[in-house]
């Protein structure tokens, strides 16, 4: 067994170095068993080539990693994606986003085998479809399931039967809606997205926004040239990387990460960026040896590299893809990305592992259950969060890497003294503009050295993109203690 | 008026197929399918308005049963709705009551034969200086979620027509509005279209019943994976005895209405894609019935391992909040069985499959005493209470309601233009 640390100390580290030398195209034309895969000179758009147009090449032929760990691992390649001009409505804004049909995991239980079904797409045209919902004022992305439906029309006919669209969860995109969707053919679509009001608890600036469902509306082509940019903009990472715990960085929400599509209208206003800026931050891990996830690099303490980081604000991570290169151009096109703050950005007492050495500095440093890290602390009696004059227990589970949070799961919270429950909260499920999802709870009179034990009675009830479908399923409670001073 | 092509379909399918096109050519088009009328061999009705029951919607008793005693329901229903020429009178009710005494005359009141109600939604009784008396509850139809915002029915009133034979529904719809002289060998003498117009574009069809599902994956967005015997859409049995409410629970008790009831329709489509190809069958018997429904295996393929109840013990309907937050997801059945009242279901749903517009969808249609109990039932099914995800909140991530309807059924003396406060008869 090797160190999990060491594996994605290094994982990281290829990464970085992996992205921005790929060999593309070879990757699945040589898998390939029949060896029909596009090639990627072949752009002349006769990929049917019996012209009937019906055999186009929708999707690349995927190589995925065998036997998977039992944890958020790093997939064998970065998916490519056309982002679409973000779009307004009422108190929401979403981004829209194409890739090509993929895997996902859709789960609906406990984790167990029957209760986690692998999606395959189906053959033939299509893509998949998926968006970034935000609040528009505070820019939180919404990462709560509440029945988002999609129509996709062609002139002015409905294609197919409307969808709800997935919660789902990938490295490269954070939390967002999504599913693949079949196309009949080449063609301008029109897509009716109706975002649901947000019953969900909502605190802070969040209070009172959100409440009225609104109906947007985006168009995409669907063509050749649309296939060719997703399907030849698949990045293959290097091979020892396939597999190892660790995950890819964060999209650079508002580039498209690939350099090869400068003269897409969507983009137009990136072109000047090169899109590697964000690799050149992987490379100045290569510097360091003492972290191992790429989220932690905003915020180390002594390493000059990072200048433009250190004068973050704690917690508004979710910007930090809008100006880490040092862009502020992004205006119109700026995403943000789901992450949630980082784990100083917290006020109140927290609850630590016992057995640790030493108290987490970082999201990776966390407590996992199921490869999630579990943050948790006890905010003061009167903070704004809890009833009254009542202490506030914020539990904010995460994955390890890029704090994407966990949504829809149960959580009870079992507080003991001497032995003895002192009490024992279902946490509701929270926004708040400041801490964004968590779990919490009003409580009474806990203190420090109370034990507190976070148990998980579901698990994140959103569906998985590959890397993360291995991860959060069993979750078995993470005992914790708070903090004494 | 353009009918199916018969080359493509087999017989049942074309038969349904014209069912869904309606009009005189796919009459004719269908008696030449199941022969013609000289040979067919359709029970006759009666000529004793006394001999059929008093309550419009009493079709239990006279509907067949399936082996495991569940009523069931004709395979093929029209809904067809109809709008006012000119304001009621007494002539105008005398020709509907006509109208419709030759239906009974010409077919059994079996699944043979033809069953119907003859409704009147809200609209219609606005137009009387009358208000409807306390004892029915029939509200104008609303959105019942904010997931939804469907048109709703405003014309005036709606037949629902229903046979194992497809021949027959069409045949009393077009005998209706006299474009038939004889229907099954009993002459046409009054006819609707002397005070109503049939709204086209609102009419609609459908079918339920063990195979008829299987047979449109022919139509855009009906996989090829739904189970071959699945009487509806969503691949399950439903309408099973003990989760169905009785003809006397769903029976308005007291006032002029005495024995009749109100009928919602709600239409919507149906995204079967996704629930059957993306999601398994554990998954879906767990958002269908419940949880424990797939744990325990206790549904079989389609439902047939379940009798005459869909296995909804009263742990089982209690066990829907904490199935949310332990378990993550919860049962269709098991959260709208949490409105049965002293364990007794609130709606006798008759509800039917459809693919009018060329795609998969559901009209359901439901009898209870009042549309509140209705509106309860639904918010049940909603599940606002519930801490679980729209996903796995029963089936609602599957389905996208389009429109509804609030409709009085009266009692059979009163189905001919009622005013809202009839005299006691
Ligand atoms: C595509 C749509 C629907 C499908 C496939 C469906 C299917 C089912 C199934 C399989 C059952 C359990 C078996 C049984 O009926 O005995 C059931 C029960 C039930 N459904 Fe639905 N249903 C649908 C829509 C609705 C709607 C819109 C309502 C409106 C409130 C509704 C209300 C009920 C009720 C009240 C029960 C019985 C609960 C009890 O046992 O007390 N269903 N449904």
């Amino acid at each position: 067994m090797q160190n999990p640390d060491t594996i994605d100390r290094r994982a990281f580290v290829r990464l970085g170095a992996a992205t921005g030398t790929l060999a593309l195209a070879g990757c699945f034309g040589t898998e390939d068993e029949n060896g029909t895969d596009a090639d990627p000179d072949d752009d002349s758009g006769d990929e049917a080539g019996d012209g009937t147009g019906d055999d186009v090449t929708a999707a690349p032929e995927l190589i995925e990693v065998e036997d998977p760990p039992e944890a958020v691992y790093v997939p064998t390649h970065r998916e490519a994606m056309r982002m679409l001009e973000p779009i307004h409505e009422g108190d929401f804004a979403l981004a829209p986003m194409l890739s090509y049909p993929h895997p996902f995991w859709v789960i609906a239980g406990g984790g167990d085998d029957d209760e986690v079904e692998r999606v395959d797409p189906e053959d033939g045209r299509g893509v998949h479809m998926m968006f970034t919902l935000w609040d528009a004022e505070t820019g939180i992305v919404l990462p709560v399931d509440e029945g988002a439906q999609l129509r996709v029309l062609r002139d002015g006919e409905p294609v197919g039967s409307p969808r709800s669209p997935w919660a789902m969860i990938s490295q490269e995109m954070g939390f967002h809606f999504g599913d693949n969707v079949p196309l009949p053919e080449d063609g301008t679509y029109t897509v009716e997205v109706t975002v649901p009001s947000i019953s969900t608890r909502k605190t802070g600036d969040l209070e009172g926004r959100l409440e009225q469902s609104e109906t947007m509306t985006f168009e995409f082509v669907y063509d050749d040239e649309f296939r060719h940019e997703v399907v030849e903009g698949v990045e293959y990472l290097d091979e020892e990387l396939w597999g190892q715990r660790g995950a890819l960085e964060p999209m650079e929400h508002g580039h498209d990460g690939h350099d090869d599509h400068g003269g897409d209208d969507d983009h137009g206003d990136h072109d000047g960026h090169d899109d590697h800026d964000g690799h050149d931050d992987h490379d100045d891990h290569d510097d360091h040896d003492d972290h191992d996830d790429h989220d932690d690099h905003d915020d180390h303490d002594g390493h000059d590299d990072h200048d433009d980081h250190d004068d973050h604000d704690d917690h508004d991570d979710h910007d930090d893809h809008d100006d880490h290169d040092g862009h502020d151009d992004h205006g119109g096109h700026h995403v943000p990305y789901s992450a949630l703050p980082r784990i100083e950005a917290y006020p109140g007492t927290r609850l630590v592992d016992p057995n640790a050495d030493e108290v987490a500095v970082e999201t990776s440093d966390l407590p996992r259950s199921g490869d999630a890290a579990v943050f948790a602390t006890l905010l003061e009696s009167g903070s704004r969060l809890a009833d009254g004059d009542e202490g506030y227990l914020l539990v904010s589970p995460r994955t390890p890497y890029n704090r994407v949070p966990l949504a829809d799961m149960s959580i009870v919270a079992t507080v003991e003294r001497d032995g003895e429950v002192v009490a024992e909260p279902a946490l509701e499920q929270t926004l708040d503009d400041e801490y964004d999802l968590h779990y919490g709870a009003s409580v009474e009179g806990v203190q420090p050295g109370d034990s507190v034990t976070i148990a998980f009675e579901s698990p994140a009830q959103v569906a998985r993109h590959m890397g993360y479908e291995t991860a959060f399923l069993e979750m078995p409670p993470v005992e914790l203690v708070v903090e004494e001073p | 008026m353009t009918l199916p092509d018969r080359s493509s379909l087999s017989r049942r399918e074309y038969a349904r197929a014209l069912v869904a096109a309606g009009g005189v050519a796919a009459l004719s088009a269908c008696l030449g399918v199941d022969g013609n009328d000289g040979e067919r061999d359709v029970p006759p009705g009666t000529s004793d308005p006394d001999a059929l029951p008093e309550r419009q919607h009493a079709w239990n008793e006279a509907l067949e049963t399936d082996a495991d005693g569940n009523v069931r329901l004709p395979e093929h229903h029209v809904l067809v709705p109809l709008s006012l020429r000119d304001d009621p009178d007494e002539v105008a009710s005398e020709t509907t009551e006509d109208a419709l005494r030759t239906l009974e005359r010409a077919y059994e009141w079996s699944n043979d034969g033809l069953v119907f109600t003859v409704g009147y939604a809200p609209a219609y009784f606005d137009r009387f200086d009358e208000s409807m008396p306390p004892s029915v509850d029939l509200p104008d139809p609303e959105a019942l979620t904010d997931r939804e915002s469907p048109e709703f029915d405003e014309f005036d009133a709606v037949i629902h027509l229903a046979s194992d034979r497809p021949d027959v529904v069409l045949e009393a719809e077009e005998g209706l509005f006299g474009e038939r002289e004889t229907l099954n060998g009993v002459d046409v003498e009054a006819t609707l279209a002397d005070v109503f117009e049939r709204i086209d574009d609102r009419r609609r069809t459908g079918f339920v019943g063990p195979g008829l599902p299987a047979e449109r994956t022919d139509v855009s967005g009906v996989p090829e994976s739904i189970p071959e015997e699945a009487p509806f859409f969503m691949g399950f049995r439903s309408g099973f005895r003990e989760s169905q409410a009785t003809e006397d629970r769903v029976t308005i008790d007291e006032g002029p209405f005495a024995g009749g009831t109100t009928q919602h329709v709600s239409s919507m489509d149906l995204q079967l894609e996704v629930w059957f190809e993306q999601d398994n069958h554990y998954q879906r018997v767990s958002k269908m019935f419940s949880p424990e429904h797939a744990e325990d295996d206790l549904v079989g393929e389609h439902g047939e391992r379940l009798g005459a109840t869909s296995g909804l013990t009263d742990e089982r309907i209690e066990a829907t909040s904490a199935d949310a937050r332990e378990r993550g997801v919860v049962g269709h059945a098991q959260k709208a069985a949490r409105a049965r009242e002293d364990g007794d279901p609130l709606l006798l749903r008759r509800d039917f499959n459809t693919v009018d517009g060329d795609r998969p969808g559901l009209h359901f249609l439901s009898l209870q005493r009042g549309i509140d109990e209705f509106v309860r039932v639904r918010e049940a099914m909603t599940g606002a209470d519930l801490d679980v995800p729209f996903a796995n909140n029963g089936i609602r991530h599957y389905i996208f309601v389009n429109r509804r309807g609030n409709f009085l059924i009266p009692p059979r003396p009163l189905r001919s233009l009622p005013s809202p406060d009839p005299d006691p008869t």
